[in-house]
């Protein structure tokens, strides 16, 4: 297990190019064992290119640690033990379940215990290529937390989990924190992560424009939410049975923060 | 570095193409033997039944799927942080394909016995003098070697091709037409009299080496090169399409 609040990441001052354009743009950042940080922005925000940057694979400038060693785009040394899920899973269809786990694992002792914590004993002996998508992602997680990474990368891990297996993959995110795995997750949607960050970061056009703990995020944010929904006027009786105050405004449904919302099949911006 | 090879090799090991290569392999040196006449049976020996054209087109398969299977499944992002440094990813690959060419080469060498002495008994005896001045088996041993640098060359060509090209199709059509057209495109340019002296160090001209070493007098007309320059040729070439493949590999965004 490691160190109590020892520092397990740290960026400074990191400015990401592709090509010749500036894609991150000077963006500080620290995480320590333990925590569970949300890298939260809309598409396009940089979430993916910011996780990439800290994995050497992106050109760039300023000074990326882990565990007190430096990362390069050509050294990575300081990644031993990191764990990573970025864009899509890494999954080789020609490979059952368990042999995509194999491939990187150390110890298949903590395989078998991850398959079944993820509840894919079922189907960890068929061949990947017939995998459904949440499958895949789940299999893509398993891969990240496999070797007792001391940090662990998860770009929009939920995508493709149904409810109960995206409340599944948050208990096991939790319990890896609980033991010291410190987490940089990325998502377009706060409340998917909302429940079990410790630090949100919101990003916006390669910016970090809020870096605070989730306690403090909850208490000054006075934001709403602003709704876009495909029926407006079964969501407003779905509002009104709930007692959830909203006011409509040029078609989007204005709702209060702090009031849980949740409705199948819309889209929201906050 | 040996993780990164570990890796490629279970990769190898689980792929349904590696294990069927050999059968294919047999089977194609099986047909050569029927094909060709008993008068060039000591040939066939000394070339393994024509095995080095059939490595060849098994090479560029699995060669280009190598690279490919990395982009297309996105384990490639993966691959690379994993890896300590970019170019253990690349080497591991170069080596566990050198590694899966040996052993196709000790194979049709074990083929080559079986088949002389099961579906194609001939009067050729091994320790007669064929080639220059040595016996058969030499003949063989010293083919097997020179096909290891032809092959060589193959691997980083198709390995060039793969980290220049995205599209999986074109890189293996390129490299079938590269690899199996390459002599007649050299020939033809060096038909043309025109800056012979220095046409005939075309890359494509080095992919002779194993055909010119099994008959020098035909092929030396058409390469203008001795086996030795051939051989320092392909070397030569060897290490620039490694570096350059490798470059490629490293620059490009993933």
């Amino acid at each position: 297990m490691n160190q109590v609040n020892e520092r397990i990441l740290e960026v400074s001052n990191v400015n990401t190019y592709i090509g010749k354009s500036k894609i991150i743009k000077n963006i500080s950042l620290k995480i320590k064992t333990g925590e569970i940080v949300g890298l939260i922005g809309p598409n396009g925000a940089g979430k993916t290119t910011i996780m990439k940057t800290i994995l050497g694979l992106t050109k760039f400038t300023g000074s990326i640690t882990v565990g007190k060693r430096p990362i390069t785009e050509t050294s990575h040394r300081a990644l031993a033990r990191v764990g990573a899920l970025i864009e899509h899973p890494a999954i080789y269809p020609f490979l059952t379940g368990r042999q995509n786990l194999e491939l990187y694992a150390r110890d298949k002792r903590d395989l078998t215990q991850l398959v079944s914590t993820l509840q894919m004993d079922s189907y960890i002996n068929n061949k990947a290529k017939g995998y459904s998508l949440g499958m895949k992602q789940k299999l893509g997680i398993a891969i990240a937390l496999l070797n007792h990474p001391q940090l662990v990368i998860l770009d929009e891990p939920m995508n493709g989990l149904d409810i109960e297996a995206t409340i599944g993959v948050r208990k096991l995110i939790k319990r890896y924190a609980d033991q010291g795995t410190a987490f940089l997750i990325s998502s377009h949607i706060l409340s998917e992560l909302q429940k079990i960050m410790t630090q949100v970061v919101l990003i916006t056009s390669g910016k970090i424009i809020v870096n605070q703990p989730i306690e403090e995020f909850n208490k000054t944010s006075k934001q709403k939410y602003k709704v876009l929904t495909e029926d407006n006027n079964r969501a407003m009786s779905l509002l009104q049975k709930e007692k959830i105050p909203f006011i409509l405004k040029n078609n989007f449904l204005v709702i209060d923060q702090k009031k849980h919302f949740c409705y199948s099949g819309s889209t929201f911006e906050k | 570095m040996f993780y990164s090879i570990k890796q490629e090799f279970y990769k190898l090991r689980h792929k349904k193409i590696a294990w069927i290569a050999p059968i294919i392999l047999l089977v194609l040196m099986i047909l050569a033997g029927y094909a060709l006449n008993c008068e060039e049976h000591k040939l066939l020996l000394v070339l393994c039944f024509d095995a080095p054209d059939w490595i060849m087109l098994i090479l560029v398969v699995i060669g280009t799927t190598t690279f490919s299977m990395e982009f297309q499944n996105n384990a490639i992002l993966t691959l690379l942080y994993k890896a300590t440094n970019k170019v253990y990813v690349y080497l591991s690959k170069y080596i566990v394909l050198f590694l899966y060419d040996v052993f196709l080469h000790l194979l049709a060498l074990v083929y080559t016995f079986c088949l002389h002495y099961t579906l194609f008994r001939t009067s050729a005896v091994w320790t007669m003098t064929y080639l220059y001045s040595q016996s058969i088996w030499e003949n063989m041993l010293t083919a097997f070697m020179v096909d290891l640098v032809t092959t060589m060359l193959i691997i980083t060509l198709v390995f060039l091709l793969s980290c220049l090209i995205n599209n999986n199709a074109i890189v293996v059509t390129l490299s079938f037409l590269l690899v199996f057209m390459g002599q007649t495109i050299s020939s033809n340019l060096l038909n043309s009299n025109k800056f012979v002296n220095v046409m005939k160090w075309n890359p494509l001209n080095m992919l002779n080496l194993t055909r010119q070493f099994g008959n020098y007098s035909m092929y030396v007309e058409t390469t203008h090169l001795n086996n030795n320059q051939i051989l320092i040729g392909s070397m030569f070439y060897i290490i620039i399409f490694f570096v350059l493949g490798y470059l490629i590999f490293r620059k490009k965004r993933y």
